[in-house]
């Protein structure tokens, strides 16, 4: 923590950064925060709670293009910044991130692949095995079971919009979900499964498997396992994970080369 | 360049969800569910995600409307009030005051309830108070 | 017997103006005779098809979708049809995981001189919906 408090301090003092966006502690609670001032800096901490740093900071950096700012990472935080950067969201060389690695705790509770960014200077790389039960047990089951399983996950819908408020990924200003010919206005619940599968064909070559649309889901429907399916399917189909620091472009964000066929299943 | 979350209570239902609002140089630009609360751990319904647009929405009145032949015609406050209390006293008069009911709103805050229903039950004398959050 | 024959499927078929609803178009003007469960809508590139069309056309009541366009190399506007090729592949794959048979959803190219092709398709893809029976998404009691 100290590591954290006297790097961003020097780049706060040295004029590198503007501010730096973390999470402050206040009244017993970590809340996210711009530090401007390295006087600030007492209450910087890490926090256990995760909320999604790389969306908030799209605001800041969209209002402050021209400054340079610092933000807190988690290998999530990273995967997300990585895939705004694709997408032309936000400017890499604006950006200064500063890694922490997950506690084991927290590691665990997300089940994350990977809890640590590729450079940290808090906490230790730890690796936590994938957990696939959920997905098997599904694709376990025969086709109407399976329908019905989902009919009834996603039955329990509320249409709050949080899993796509709180996505990381989902930058849109206008949003599909909100198109009236495809998803009526104003009725709740929303029409099964058309909501749900619209966005997930949005998350294909987006989905950065963080999960906090999960967490933030009121009813407890399964999305991260829905949303894994669908990275497993584009990773399969075109070998491309969304959060990989590569210099390519996603599948769905080009028309493509024409070498991309359906072979199986199409007679 | 000042950006904080402020950690409040929802105010549109009963249940007190933990947001916290987005502040960004002072203006308030959205919300997110506070995840420290045991009330809501981290969700919202659409309301509380949208908590913030009222307080900045554009369709907020800046000042008294009464209608004049069909249309509304913005007016002073002292015009507006002294048209309520007199109509309110007339019906009051005719037709008891039973006949009179208020509808507060979740947007208001508690003090100002408090004040409504003070002036239904004490002024008026009806026990018809209800709420908007209720339908 | 009398309830399997009574089943009349609603396939909607995707058709790009260019190629495969010109080939719809000669395979009627060949007078050959194919299912008249299929209920074409013309776009002008089979890249226009958001796989929310696809979605939507399930949600209210399709029992099968059919989306056709050019070869590729023969897309009239280049590379329409490279990113449909894409889109279809995921959906179907998404649809599996969901509990929506796959098989329900088609991709074909169709060329403008390809009425018979056309034709033969549309026959096809009828009889296989009708053995897949309608779609489960009509029955869905939250949506009434």
């Amino acid at each position: 923590m100290e590591a954290l408090k006297n790097e961003v301090e020097t780049l706060l003092r040295e004029g590198t950064i503007s501010a730096f966006l973390g999470m402050k502690l206040i009244k017993g609670q970590s809340i996210p925060f711009l530090f401007t001032h390295p006087d600030d800096l007492e209450q910087l901490t890490i926090g256990e709670a995760r909320y999604p740093l790389a969306k908030i900071i799209l605001k800041v950096a969209h209002k402050y293009p021209d400054h340079h700012l610092g933000i807190m990472v988690r290998g999530c935080d990273e995967k997300a910044l990585i895939e705004l950067y694709r997408n032309k969201q936000l400017d890499r060389c604006k950006l200064v991130p500063m890694g922490v690695a997950c506690s084991g705790e927290l590691a665990e509770k997300c089940n994350c692949s990977k809890p640590y960014p590729s450079q940290f200077i808090v906490g230790e790389a730890r690796e936590i095995s994938f957990d696939r039960a959920i997905l098997e047990k599904i694709e376990s089951l025969p086709l109407d079971e399976r329908f019905g399983y989902w009919i009834n996950q996603l039955g329990k819908c509320i249409k709050c919009y949080g899993c796509r408020n709180i996505c990381p990924v989902c930058f849109c200003e206008v949003c599909t979900l909100e198109d009236a010919p495809l998803i009526p206005l104003g009725k709740i619940p929303p029409e099964v499964p058309a909501f749900h599968l619209s966005r997930a064909f949005h998350m294909a070559g987006r989905c950065i498997d963080c999960g906090l649309c999960e967490e933030g889901c009121p009813v407890d429907i399964p999305l991260r396992t829905l949303y894994r399916k669908v990275r497993e399917i584009v990773q399969e189909l075109f070998d491309y994970l969304p959060g990989e620091d590569k210099e390519v472009v996603a599948p769905l964000q080009i028309l493509g080369d024409g070498s991309f066929e359906i072979t199986e299943g199409n007679p | 360049m000042n950006y904080t979350t402020i950690p409040t209570t929802c105010a549109y239902c009963g249940c007190g969800c933990e947001i916290l609002f987005e502040v960004l140089d002072g203006e308030l630009v959205g919300t997110i569910p506070s995840k420290a609360n045991p009330i809501n751990h981290g969700s919202l319904c659409i309301k509380g995600w949208t908590a913030h647009e009222f307080v900045v929405s554009e369709k907020r009145l800046k000042s008294p409307l009464i209608r004049k032949n069909g249309e509304f015609k913005e007016a002073t406050w002292d015009e507006a009030l002294n048209l309520v209390s007199s109509t309110l006293k007339e019906i009051k008069e005719t037709s008891g005051p039973d006949s009179l009911a208020c509808l507060s709103s979740a947007k208001c805050t508690n003090e100002e309830n408090y004040l409504m229903q003070k002036v239904m039950r004490a002024v008026v004398g009806t026990n018809n108070v209800d709420h908007c959050a209720r339908l | 017997m009398l309830e399997e024959s009574s089943f009349e499927p609603k396939i909607i078929a995707f058709c790009c103006n260019w190629c495969s609803y010109a080939g719809a178009d000669l395979a009627g003007g060949m007078r050959l005779k194919y299912s008249s469960t299929i209920r074409p809508i013309r776009v002008m590139c089979s890249g226009r098809i958001s796989p929310h069309f696809i979605i939507k056309a399930f949600q209210e009541g399709a029992d099968g979708v059919l989306v056709t366009g050019c070869h590729i190399g023969d897309c009239h506007y280049m590379k329409g049809n490279y990113i449909t090729a894409k889109r279809v592949a995921i959906l179907r794959e998404l649809f599996n995981f969901i509990g929506i048979s796959p098989e329900r959803l088609r991709l074909e190219w169709v060329a403008a001189s390809e009425g018979d092709k056309f034709a033969r398709v549309a026959d096809e893809f009828t009889e296989k919906i009708k053995t897949l029976g309608p779609s489960s998404i009509k029955n869905i009691s939250f949506n009434k």
